[in-house]
């Protein structure tokens, strides 16, 4: 079986306990505009171009069969129109200019990639995530790489927006020992207005999640002039104290994920925005603890 | 009158004059690589001293022991004094005896048989090399300097006359120390009559009376102890760069647990006294271990040892021993103060694997965990062994070069990377041969040329025997041959194998082509052989030649010993060769361009995946170790934000631990954000303070030559 994957990164120590590897599965059915990988919302594979790292050799226009690039005043352009994704440029870009986004692998492929880091797994109690985009949208491919994880004593955990049918987590939910669910805002409003969609589904999948009794993080990105106020957050306290819950984890925003829009061609719409400081992170966190939350800040 | 100081208002006084004096070391010497070295604690000396060594030679120069050991203790008997009033131990060096030395070899003792062959593989073959072995300290504090003296003139009368040279050369030498000595307990004195801050008389009082103490006598107390230790690695470091400290917390330990007992020493005193003893010259100590029989021997000085680099901070270079018995408080401790002190100390090594590979040589496992890591990357027995670690090294870029054009240029037969391979691992062969032969017979005459007076006195055999360490004076010889590049010809060899033979991207022809005329106009094919999967990843064909070097390495350094019957032990380490060595070959298939550096120690060469995770390169380095107990050593940079939490430092913890359980022999850790090193790259001048962790050592920044600076960078801003 077979899943689309963006990215796996090994030494991740901010999703879960312990040194994990982060499998990053390709496709969301959210749209936040603070996205800091723009590259994981489309579930098809893309072309990625970073202009800079281009020497000019003309590879790509010489073996573009779909005359997908031209030169044009000494510059090149790129009909994503024309282009069918067959990564032959990709192949032969060996300046990195070019990379595609999205690579189909089989569930083998990926726990050899996993397996890679077993001590540090077992050392430092940590293990696998699964994140992406959404992963529960691959959900039937999440399922069997749980699966596989677990029989080999892997600890697993899956970070989901929970924008997606409870069908979909009742796949998984027997191989998953621990959910990052991530909380945006209460505001049903202004969650359409950032994400794309309404928060009804997300809140009623994370009281049906606490209801089965599974481990629960709550991440929470802290996004300035988005949900920072006092007022957002007194109302995710409001719906979070009465949970059952482990952990929330604030994560402030980083703007990180610029240069990646740029390189999809995709217009940023928070270039000016500002990382929260330490100090207000810190504040923050102090409201959740008043309200008794066990609360963490990166 | 003024408030007493307290130990840390001291040593926070001790640091800024520490600063001023680096800042005019680097003011005299230049910002640029003075010192591609440890900081050492070398003080410049007044502009008024100057030493010049006596000559028994027409040419004006001098061989062997009797002159050497006259003018070293000429050198002692006019070196400046130097009491710092705010530390608790007198003395700090000013002059390195061998560096001004020249020659380093006697002419007339020729090795030209073997010249040829060095300079065709560009060998390190340690003939003149110096020191690099470990001293029993231990025994130095039991004897003390008179008991040595006492030592020397007793085993004279056992010998004949042709050993007197030999004697007279080593009471010379304890002479001048005792004169050194001497001249710093009087100075103590002088300096407290016109002392007025009271505290301060009463430290330079007793800094008297200790030093006048060790003058007639062994060390007692703590104090004295730690007192008798500063003198001897300072006199050991001016005499010929020795950096071998030992297991410190073995050796102090009695001490320290007998003036506890007895009340003449707290717990913040013994503190400051080792963060004295560490400013006077950062030597390389080792920490915790195990006894003989296996038990952990943390103990109480363990945590006071780290302790006092913690207070002092300066570049220091400790190293803890990792494995699974030990009291693990110590290593959270350890790697505490690592993130918080940014001093990049301490290193850690991997007890296990280090036991386990000595005995391999077919010694037994109690002598193997009395093995201290005592250098930048190596392991000796205290006083017993002679190693000529880390100065003996063959590039494997330098005989992959030999072979790579004996294939390319072979007119009969067409190239194939298996060809170049079997002419790979015939030309090392020949190379290891040439090392083992050049090592014979720098044992046959470096006696004759510069003997290891200073630290024969703290071995096992050379004064009984009347033999130069150098010359068959200790028990065991097991001598080092570090590989140095693998990953760059790793990286090669894949590079070839994946575009020329597998893929058939570019033909032989043209491989040649870019190859000789270092890439020019050619870029795209340099990054199309760059771009590999290359060692590092775990998986790839670079993996799989890197493991086939060093494990065929290690088969050519064990399957015989020297011609003279010394046992010899691989390892794969380069830090200082890794410039030069680049220096003098071209282009290379991994898309290295003439001229540049080899590749850094056992390390994947920075950018050798997406990211260069740590887990990653620990696997990497893990799988290529040579096993015979002297280390590969990885270097890892770490974002210093990781350890800014409990969380971070237990998780950095156990990722030492999986190291180690893979195998893993030495680690070392640098923390430092990319923005910071780039800043300071622009002009070092701006950061006299910042210390990177260079290798197996730390350093200042600004005080690196501007070559080793950028391979610093690359390292974090590539990685």
């Amino acid at each position: 079986m077979e899943g689309i994957i963006f990215d796996i990164q090994r030494f991740s120590i901010s999703d879960g306990p312990g040194i994990r590897t982060t499998v990053f599965l390709k496709g969301c059915s959210l749209k936040c505009i603070w996205c800091h990988n723009p590259e994981s919302i489309n579930s098809k594979k893309e072309l990625q171009i970073v202009s800079h790292k281009c020497i000019g050799c003309g590879n790509c226009i010489a073996v573009c069969r779909n005359h997908g690039y031209e030169m044009i005043d000494e510059k090149k352009v790129y009909y994503k129109d024309r282009c069918q994704l067959c990564g032959e440029c990709v192949s032969q870009c060996y300046s990195k200019s070019l990379q595609m986004s999205g690579k189909n692998m089989t569930v083998e492929e990926v726990m050899t990639e996993i397996r890679k880091d077993l001590t540090f797994y077992e050392d430092s109690n940590g293990g696998v995530t699964f994140s992406g985009g959404e992963p529960l949208l691959q959900s039937l491919f999440l399922k069997e790489l749980l699966k596989k994880c677990q029989s080999e004593g892997i600890h697993t955990a899956v970070d989901t927006a929970g924008n997606v049918p409870f069908g979909s987590f009742m796949h998984i939910i027997d191989y998953t020992d621990l959910f990052l669910f991530d909380l945006k805002m209460m505001d049903r409003e202004k969650h359409k207005k950032y994400t794309g969609a309404f928060n009804d589904l997300i809140h009623a999948n994370l009281k049906k999640l606490v209801q089965l009794k599974k481990h629960v993080f709550i991440r929470i990105p802290v996004i300035p002039g988005i949900n920072n106020s006092k007022e957002d957050m007194q109302k995710l306290i409001e719906f979070i104290k009465n949970l059952p819950i482990d952990l929330v984890e604030l994560l402030p925003y980083h703007s990180l994920g610029g240069s990646k829009y740029e390189s999809l061609a995709i217009p940023y719409e928070l270039a000016s925005l500002k990382t929260p400081t330490k100090e207000e992170m810190t504040e923050i966190g102090k409201w959740f603890k008043q309200a008794n939350i066990n609360v963490k800040v990166s | 009158m003024s408030k007493a100081l307290s130990y840390q208002d001291r040593l926070d006084r001790i640091r800024e004059i520490k600063m001023i004096q680096t800042k005019e070391k680097q003011r005299i010497y230049g910002t640029d690589g003075y010192w591609d070295m440890d900081d050492k604690g070398l003080i410049a000396p007044p502009e008024s001293f100057t030493f010049t060594p006596e000559s028994d030679q027409d040419d004006g120069e001098y061989y062997g022991a009797k002159m050497t050991g006259l003018n070293y203790r000429k050198l002692l008997e006019s070196h400046p004094v130097y009491i710092n009033p705010m530390s608790s131990l007198a003395g700090g060096w000013m002059y390195s005896f061998y560096d001004i030395k020249k020659p380093k070899w006697d002419s007339r003792i020729d090795y030209s048989f073997l010249h040829e062959l060095q300079e065709k593989y560009d060998l390190v073959h340690g003939i003149g090399g110096i020191q690099h072995f470990n001293v029993d300290i231990q025994m130095g504090l039991t004897l003390g300097f008179d008991g040595l003296l006492e030592k020397i003139n007793k085993y004279e009368k056992l010998h004949g006359e042709d050993k007197k040279e030999f004697y007279q050369a080593e009471r010379d030498v304890v002479l001048g120390m005792l004169d050194m000595i001497r001249r710093h307990a009087a100075a103590a004195k002088v300096m407290a009559e016109t002392e007025t801050r009271e505290d301060i008389k009463e430290n330079l009082l007793k800094m008297a009376s200790v030093n006048e103490k060790l003058l007639i006598s062994a060390p007692e107390t703590f104090h004295e102890a730690c007192q008798w230790v500063a003198w001897f690695i300072l006199f050991a470091v001016m005499y010929d760069f020795n950096g071998a400290g030992g297991s410190i917390d073995k050796y102090l330990r009695p001490f320290y647990e007998r003036d506890i007992k007895e009340g003449i020493l707290t717990e913040e005193e013994a503190v400051f006294h080792l963060a004295c003893l560490l400013v006077v010259d950062n030597a390389y100590y080792e920490i915790g271990g195990t006894y003989e029989d296996g038990r952990d021997r943390t103990n109480k000085l363990t945590y006071l040892v780290i302790e006092a680099a913690h207070r002092i901070r300066i570049p220091t270079s400790i190293c803890l021993r990792v494995h699974d018995n030990m009291d693990k408080g110590v290593l959270e401790l350890a790697v505490k103060y690592l993130f918080e002190d940014d001093m990049g100390t301490p290193s850690f090594l991997g007890h296990d694997a280090v036991v386990e590979g000595f005995m391999k040589n077919g010694y037994p496992i109690e002598l193997a965990r009395q093995r201290e890591k005592t250098g930048c990357h190596w392991c000796a027995l205290p006083g017993r062994e002679y190693t000529l670690n880390d100065i003996v090294k063959i590039s494997f870029l330098a005989v992959y070069d030999v072979a790579f054009k004996e294939v390319i240029n072979d007119s009969e037969h067409s190239p194939s990377v298996e060809r170049i391979w079997d002419s790979f691992v015939k030309h090392l062969s020949i190379a290891v041969d040439t090392i083992a032969a050049g090592m014979d017979f720098h044992l046959k005459h470096m006696h004759k040329v510069f003997p290891e007076l200073m630290l024969n006195l703290l071995c096992h055999g050379p004064i009984e025997k009347g033999l130069d360490i150098s010359n068959g004076g200790v028990e065991y010889y097991n001598l080092c041959v570090d590989g140095a590049g693998l990953a760059t010809v790793a990286d090669s060899f894949a590079a070839i194998k994946q575009r020329v033979e597998i893929e058939k991207r570019i033909s032989w022809e043209k491989l040649k082509e870019v190859i000789n005329n270092d890439f020019e106009g050619a870029e795209n094919i340099r990054l199309m052989l760059k771009n590999i999967k290359r060692f590092g990843n775990g998986d790839s064909i670079g993996d799989e030649f890197a493991k086939r070097i060093s494990e065929t390495f290690t088969q050519l350094v064990k399957e015989k010993p020297t011609p003279e019957g010394r046992n010899m032990i691989p390892g794969l380490f380069s830090w200082a060769n890794t410039i030069p060595f680049g220096k003098k070959i071209g282009a290379s298939a991994n898309g290295r361009h003439a001229h540049m550096p080899i590749s850094h120690g056992a390390n994947p060469d920075p950018g050798f995946s997406d990211g260069d995770t740590p887990t990653a390169m620990a696997k990497a380095v893990a799988s290529v170790q040579c096993g015979y107990g002297n280390t590969a050593p990885l270097q890892l940079e770490f974002d210093p934000k990781i350890g800014a939490t409990e969380e971070g430092i237990k998780l950095i913890v156990s990722f030492i631990e999986s190291l180690f359980h893979m195998g893993g022999t030495l680690l070392n850790i640098n923390l430092i954000s990319k923005e910071k090193i780039l800043e300071a790259h622009k002009d070092p001048s701006l950061y006299p303070e910042l210390v990177v962790r260079v290798t197996g050592f730390s350093a200042y920044f600004a005080s690196l030559s501007e070559e080793f600076r950028q391979l610093v960078v690359n390292r974090i801003v590539e990685g």
